[in-house]
């Protein structure tokens, strides 16, 4: 019996997105990409037992109940233009795709209900492979998946680890076993290196001055979780009561955005200034790899929410946390990133 | 320079055709309007065929 490498998963996700909750994604509207942690997307099955009820005359358990399924996961990789585009279209709800090939342009801000837009966030499929086929060890297909946040970190060097996002999902609990996917070929990445950053932060240019050490910005979703789960939403076999229930809906909560930097402070530095007077502004973040591949993160409003002295590599920095806020025209993040592969969340 | 088409919040009205620039798009998506597909063009009659 040959021993499975976790070199051998392949994982592959809907690049475009559902039409609901229920119908997984078709292999056409799937891709192939790489990721740097090993950990699995394990469905997880919660169960119940009867120990707690009378009448079986004694304490211990005699059968158990199939409850719920949970899927969650995460992705780690280095940043490229296309799954800063997927992160940004999945994580912040709301697209409208433009350009042609090998230019489209993706126009991403969060989902307004208020505005009439939907609660619910854009669903995707999750597959994940070991040896699919006769020899199969993993074959499986989440279905239903959200983004419930990403994570830039950008950091000094020129290593590709200096530039990494994290996307975190979560699902439905809907999966599908053999996923019926024959994973299409590898995309090819195009990545967006520390080294291309332009920033702007509050009216300084971070780059230009040579201070900006390092660099972290996120959105999370908070997803109602529990919320999914409603009298009639369903079960991972579908009509069968005993196999578990699935959600029927993933829709974000109070959602959180958060942006903290450190970069070198020396005279004529205005972090502790602006910190004191509350001075706002934007911030916008962009990473290039050539004219069409780029993401640029705009937080509209942002305000110091603390700025403290320190050190790095022996040298006096400065780290701060900003308030990411709405603006009224604006609203609080958007994201336009450029890169060559089509149907993006479409 | 590129156009796309959007419709307004909660898909009133006719769709509208906007630059597909961040400047014109972004405060049109906060404010709830969405793309959508070119409207259908009304089909032509011709009432005098040659026969």
């Amino acid at each position: 019996m040959s021993t499975a490498r976790m070199q051998e998963i392949l994982i592959g996700f809907g690049k475009g997105k559902q039409t609901d909750i229920a119908t997984a994604n078709l292999v056409a509207a799937i891709w192939q990409l790489k990721k740097l942690n090993a950990a699995l997307a394990n469905p997880k099955l919660n169960t119940e037992d009867d120990a707690e009820e009378f009448g079986k005359g004694h304490e211990f358990p005699t059968q158990t109940f199939k409850t719920s399924w949970d899927v969650s996961g995460t992705l780690e990789k280095y940043l490229s233009a296309e799954i800063a585009a997927w992160a940004m279209a999945f994580g912040l709800g709301k697209v409208v795709k433009s350009g042609t090939t090998p230019n489209f342009t993706y126009t991403c801000t969060p989902l307004f209900p208020a505005n009439g837009d939907a609660a619910e966030l854009p669903y995707f499929s999750f597959v994940e492979q070991i040896r699919p086929g006769a020899g199969v060890v993993a074959d499986r297909m989440a279905v239903g998946c959200v983004v419930e946040g990403w994570t830039l970190s950008l950091g000094s060097g020129p290593g590709r680890a200096n530039s990494k996002i994290t996307v975190e999902f979560v699902g439905s609990g809907k999966v599908t076993e053999p996923s019926g996917i024959t994973m299409p070929a590898a995309t090819l990445e195009k990545l967006l290196p520390s080294a291309s950053l332009a920033l702007s932060i509050n009216g300084v240019n971070y780059v230009s001055n040579k201070n900006i050490v390092s660099l972290e910005t996120s959105w999370k979703n908070n997803v109602r979780l529990d919320g999914g789960f409603y009298p009639g939403s369903g079960f991972q076999s579908p009509a069968d009561a005993t196999s578990g229930a699935i959600r029927g809906r993933l829709e974000f909560g109070n959602r959180q955005g958060t942006l903290k930097f450190v970069a070198r402070f020396e005279n004529g530095s205005t972090e502790l200034t602006k910190l004191k007077s509350q001075a706002t502004g934007t911030a916008v973040i962009s990473l290039t790899y050539d004219a069409n591949n780029s993401l640029e993160v705009t937080w509209q409003k942002i305000s110091f929410a603390t700025a403290e002295l320190g050190e790095t590599d022996g040298l006096v920095t400065v780290s701060v946390d900003c308030l990411p806020m709405w603006d009224e025209t604006n609203g609080i993040v958007s994201a336009v990133v450029e890169c060559g592969v089509d149907g993006i969340c479409q | 320079m590129e156009r796309v088409f959007m419709k307004l919040p909660f898909g009133v009205g006719e769709p509208t055709e906007v630059d597909a620039t961040p400047e014109a798009l972004i405060p049109k998506m906060v404010a709830g309007w969405t793309q959508c597909p070119p409207p259908e063009l009304p089909e032509e009659v011709i009432e005098d065929v040659d026969r």
